[in-house]
């Protein structure tokens, strides 16, 4: 699904992301975790188009991606969340994930004869099932601005799927989380994996990552220092050394 | 009517256009400093048109909204790449380049006996059209307003629909836009050129009621209260530039007791408004707040 071929990222002379290689399978939930400024949002920031890759190739199902611009990358099938949550404030729930609607699919039934051939009311279907899965359809007709801080995530996760992607990037989506919330994600994640989407999650609470990861790859200055089954991060001893905390 | 009045009720309609085009801008968020300049485009065209060709009014008026449109497209090419206060004062600059060109447009023709045409700083004379087919200037009045009306209703449709709430999105987060599957650049430029085609539409609409244009009559100024009818009246629907204009006009005729210091009175009302109300006065909040009320009531 995804391959990142020795893919690099200077600001100036901070080597933030330098060299990853990293593969996510169809279907897989892979992890990358790591210390604050270890690189783990440029590289979303990277395979989303945010700004332009250093050195090295991305390749999306095949086709090398490294060149596209943002909007190109969500049509062929590529949607994120982000850090900050970010939503449109004054626009409702319902809209937030209106405007979303861009996949190619969405676009094409988008067409002047598309549209009256059920293409409308099949978009207003998803949105309702979107509103359901994310536990916000009492909100539908709220503003974003006024939702409280659980339902922004939520709405944000919602609107990343309103794109029907098949790679989705979750950038700490738990953070801020109380236990209680972060059992009902794991839920959705794992949903969503049933449903064939591949997730790359980033994300500082272990608990998430734990729960779900079906690999992992841990980032340090930059750099893949090790990756593998849950287990067996947990175990390695460089892992430890950088991140969890551990004396060995 | 008398005819202060009706000169009145009919500039409040033709600078609406102009309202609405930096409405329209403002809703992508961008504020444009130049919208007068495709007012001024539109003037010209539409009133060489006429006058030297013999042209009617409405296929002028096609013309010209198409000529506004390719102007404000290609302001908006290079502009657009701008941020914030660059692509404000990108478009000042580009406003003042076309007030520039108009001063050194000299292109007359002798038209029953007489020179008719742009003449520069003198201006454009005899725009008469509507004189020579007998309309009346209470015609006029409800024409523009009939134009005004088909104008709102086709912006009131398109805010409800996707494209609408994507303008939205756009102008409030342009990167969260893009990162949602939106071409933000390409979608900027068909905003500019739709208010650079209304722009113009108010203009060839100004250049027949008032006969007589010249190119003082498209500077700065005109600029600035085309934004202030906009923020004043609000962003949160296509009626609130509307009412910023007719508040505008409305202040400014009613201020004329304060003789020479009504711009300052009015300035400090305006800047009184959008501190306590950054968004207008029909700001998204309470529009928001206003329908949902509506629908409750259903």
């Amino acid at each position: 699904m995804l391959d990142l071929k020795g893919v690099a990222r200077y600001f100036g002379g901070v080597r933030a992301v330098d060299g990853l290689e990293l593969t996510v399978g169809d279907g897989e939930i892979v992890a990358l975790i790591g210390p604050n400024g270890s690189g783990k949002s440029t590289t979303v920031n990277l395979i989303a188009g945010v700004f332009p890759l250093s050195a090295g190739a991305i390749y999306f199902r095949g086709e090398d991606i490294g060149g596209l611009p943002t909007h190109r990358r969500l049509q062929a099938g590529i949607a994120r969340t982000f850090q900050n949550i970010r939503l449109f404030g004054q626009l409702t729930v319902w809209q937030n994930l209106w405007v979303a609607q861009n996949a190619l699919e969405d676009r094409a039934r988008r067409g002047f004869f598309a549209r009256w051939l059920g293409g409308r009311a099949r978009a207003r279907e998803e949105i309702f099932q979107l509103l359901e899965f994310s536990a916000l359809a009492h909100k539908q007709d709220e503003l974003a601005a006024n939702l409280a801080f659980g339902e922004q995530r939520r709405l944000e996760l919602a609107r990343a799927l309103a794109s029907k992607p098949k790679l989705l990037l979750l950038d700490e989506p738990a953070a801020g989380m109380n236990s209680e919330e972060i059992g009902q994600l794991r839920e959705r994640i794992l949903s969503l994996r049933q449903r064939g989407v591949t997730i790359l999650l980033i994300e500082h609470v272990m608990e998430l990552v734990m729960g779900v990861a079906d690999r992992i790859a841990v980032l340090n200055f930059g750099q893949k220092i090790a990756e593998g089954a849950p287990a067996e991060i947990q175990a390695d001893a460089a892992v430890r050394r950088a991140y969890l905390g551990g004396e060995a | 009517m008398d005819d202060f009045t009706l000169g009145l009720l009919t500039n409040v309609g033709l600078f609406s256009f102009l309202a609405l085009s930096a409405y329209l801008l403002l809703l992508a968020g961008e504020m444009s400093f130049g919208q007068q300049a495709f007012f001024g485009v539109g003037a010209y065209a539409g009133g060489i048109l006429t006058t030297l060709y013999g042209v009617p009014l409405p296929l002028a008026a096609l013309a010209a909204m198409g000529l506004g449109a390719l102007a404000a497209f290609l302001v908006g090419l290079p502009t657009l790449r701008l941020k914030g206060l660059y692509f404000a004062m990108a478009t000042l600059a580009a406003a003042e380049i076309a007030r520039l060109l108009f001063e050194l447009l000299h292109f007359q023709r002798e038209i029953e006996g007489e020179l008719a045409g742009p003449d520069g700083t003198q201006g454009f004379r005899g725009i008469r059209w509507i004189f020579e087919q007998g309309i009346e200037a209470q015609e006029f009045l409800l024409l523009t307003y009939a134009l005004l009306a088909l104008v709102l209703a086709a912006l009131l449709l398109v805010e409800r629909s996707r494209l609408g709430v994507t303008l939205r999105s756009v102008g409030e987060d342009p990167e969260l836009a893009a990162a949602l599957g939106v071409n933000v650049n390409r979608f900027k430029l068909g905003v500019a050129a739709s208010a650079g085609a209304l722009a113009a539409l108010g203009g060839v609409l100004f250049a027949h009621h008032n006969t007589f244009i010249e190119p003082r009559n498209f500077d700065i100024m005109l600029g600035v209260h085309s934004l202030a009818y906009a923020l004043i009246g609000g962003l949160g629907t296509a009626l609130g530039p509307l009412l910023g204009v007719a508040l505008d006009i409305g202040v400014l005729e009613g201020s004329r007791i304060f003789g020479g210091a009504r711009m300052i009175v009015f300035g400090g009302l305006v800047a009184v408004l959008l501190v306590l109300r950054p968004r207008g006065l029909l700001d998204e909040a309470l529009v928001h707040c206003i329908t949902s009320r509506a629908l409750q009531r259903r």
